[in-house]
């Protein structure tokens, strides 16, 4: 038990001394997982729309793809990215491999179905009054999107919840693609898994924490956006 | 205004719409009655343009209708549904959301919907949101949310149907003025064939998604004479007795059902004994019965008759034919 409190000694030390490796490697976490859950919700969610609204031939199949996608492993994901970018892989020009873009790539492709899947089964939700009531008072389609979106905001908050908590908790992908490379590509998750097959524990746990103070931050600021615009 | 041409519409593969031609016309009140399931809805969800027809065209002041009807032509007609929704907001922001979508400044706004409240008494509301109103108050705010985009075609689907007699009667006077102030044309869906026979120009009846002839047969706009009980009505050449203590204008449906029909006048109770010729003879829907149309005293009647009842009466166009009903089956509305 006693190095179970000597991690917990250390981590607290690392985070109030703001240790710069530890937060180095917390900021870059954020930044990738902002940039790819915004892209991700910026992409899934129309797209979650316009399959759950739009009647046309292969919609079935297409949200049979993105529900199938939505188990997809993260590290099939990652090897699949990986020979798309490595220097003989079709995207291997970009020259991407083992830098946070292709992290955010991954992510991006790991994040799209669960906004995409879960943003159709928010917006399925929704009373269809409310969209021909919108069309019916004159709303133009992306009016009348907006309108439907709104009423359906607590599924959707939860939508983009569940795309930031995929990608800021993934290791997969960040490791096959991001190389977990110090000062680089290190993530919360890549270094938690490096530090605890080093041994150190206290390391580890203290990267575990900001990643669940991150995961706690983000749900509140969703609470209390959800708490004004309720009614 | 609208018009629908040869529609027919399915809902995952059966036939709810089945119609060879039906216009709104340009300042009409039209009520459309059936029963709950008969298509009311859906006709109205395609006149709204919301929904293209499986089959056939829609037609708006003469020119077809593309199959995903433009923002433009769509805000020129304007639903209301049997179970309104309101948005998320104030009743305010409700009447506000079709305003502002047409880019009117927010003077303007203010104008329009301090009129629409006035006429339908929603002050009181106003700042309310939708949780906080009754259906009954939900279905009037949604009236008023239509009625401020003066749209030239408005369709109401079952609009009273949540209300008390007195919202029911402000909403129709409300209506009415709208009517009398422009050109406008209303369209109502309604079970209550007195709603209907009531506010409405002509009637069309729905049964089972097709236009049926029988119900809106046999209506007469008439005065009733002031006193109790059996009143005799004057309607073309004829007499018609009604039992009534109603007085003043008034609408007689005389069910087509309720009528007797034989070859030589019968020997019973019946008030109304009209003697004339058979215009003409129809099946009904699915052969359940015959209707017999004749011509008594200037004055067209339809009486539904079974199959079985019309061989053995063996008439045809130019028989002569004597209708027959009680006092008590004469409907006033």
């Amino acid at each position: 038990m006693d190095f179970l409190a000597e991690g917990f000694r250390r981590a607290w030390a690392l985070l109030v001394t703001g240790d710069a490796e530890v937060y180095g490697i917390a900021l870059l976490t954020l930044r990738v997982a902002v940039v790819a859950t915004v892209v991700a919700c910026a992409t899934g969610l129309p797209l979650g729309y316009f399959l759950a609204t739009r009647r046309f031939w292969g919609r079935r199949a297409a949200l049979t793809v993105v529900n199938t996608a939505l188990a997809f492993p993260t590290v099939v994901v990652g090897l699949l990215l990986y020979g798309m970018l490595s220097r003989r892989g079709p995207l291997g020009g970009l020259d991407w491999l083992y830098t946070w873009q292709a992290i955010v790539v991954g992510d991006v492709l790991l994040a799209l179905p669960i906004a995409a899947a879960l943003s159709a089964a928010a917006i399925q939700g929704v009373d269809p009054r409310i969209r021909r009531t919108a069309e019916t008072l004159g709303a133009g389609p992306w009016r009348t999107a907006w309108t439907v979106a709104r009423e359906a905001r607590f599924a959707l908050a939860a939508v983009i919840t569940a795309a930031f908590g995929q990608v800021v908790a993934e290791i997969g992908a960040a490791m096959i693609v991001g190389g977990n490379i110090r000062g680089s590509t290190r993530t919360l998750t890549t270094a938690v898994a490096l530090f605890t097959s080093q041994g150190d524990f206290g390391m580890a746990l203290a990267l575990g924490f900001i990643l669940l103070a991150m995961a706690l931050v983000v749900n509140v600021a969703l609470q209390v956006l959800q708490g004004r615009g309720s009614g | 205004m609208v018009e629908l041409r040869a529609v027919r519409h399915r809902y995952a593969g059966r036939l709810v719409l089945d119609l060879e031609q039906f216009t709104v016309p340009r300042t009409g009140a039209l009520a459309v009655v059936g029963h709950n399931g008969s298509g009311k809805s859906t006709l109205l969800r395609l006149l709204a343009l919301l929904e293209a027809p499986t089959e056939g065209q829609v037609l708006f002041d003469g020119r077809v209708v593309p199959r995903r009807a433009p923002a433009a032509l769509r805000r020129r007609v304007t639903l209301v549904e049997q179970r309104p929704v309101l948005f998320r907001g104030t009743v305010r922001e409700n009447l506000e959301y079709g305003l502002q979508l047409r880019g009117l400044a927010s003077t303007a706004v203010n104008g329009i919907i301090g009129d629409v409240v006035e006429r339908l008494g929603l002050q009181p509301l106003l700042d309310r949101r939708r949780q906080e109103l009754s259906d009954g108050e939900v279905q009037r705010v949604a009236v008023a949310r239509a009625l401020a985009l003066r749209p030239d075609v408005l369709l109401l689907d079952e609009p009273a149907s949540s209300a008390d007699r007195a919202a029911a009667g402000a909403l129709y006077r409300a209506l009415a003025a709208e009517r009398a102030s422009r050109p406008l044309a209303v369209c109502i869906a309604s079970h209550q064939l007195e709603d209907a026979y009531r506010w409405a120009d002509d009637i069309r009846a729905l049964a089972e998604g097709r236009l049926s002839p029988v119900t809106p047969e046999n209506l007469f706009r008439v005065d009733l004479p002031a006193g109790e009980g059996v009143k005799s009505v004057h309607i073309g050449d004829i007499d018609i007795a009604v039992m009534t203590d109603r007085a003043g204008p008034a609408v007689l449906a005389v069910p087509p059902t309720d009528i007797f029909v034989s070859k030589a006048p019968l020997a019973s109770s019946a008030r109304n004994v009209l003697a004339g010729r058979v215009t003409g003879l129809a099946i009904e829907h699915r052969g359940a019965g015959v209707q017999v149309r004749a011509n008594v005293g200037g004055v067209e009647l339809v009486a539904t008759v079974t199959s079985e009842a019309a061989r053995d009466l063996a008439i045809g166009p130019g028989s002569a034919v004597v209708f027959s009903f009680k006092a008590h089956a004469v409907r006033v509305f």
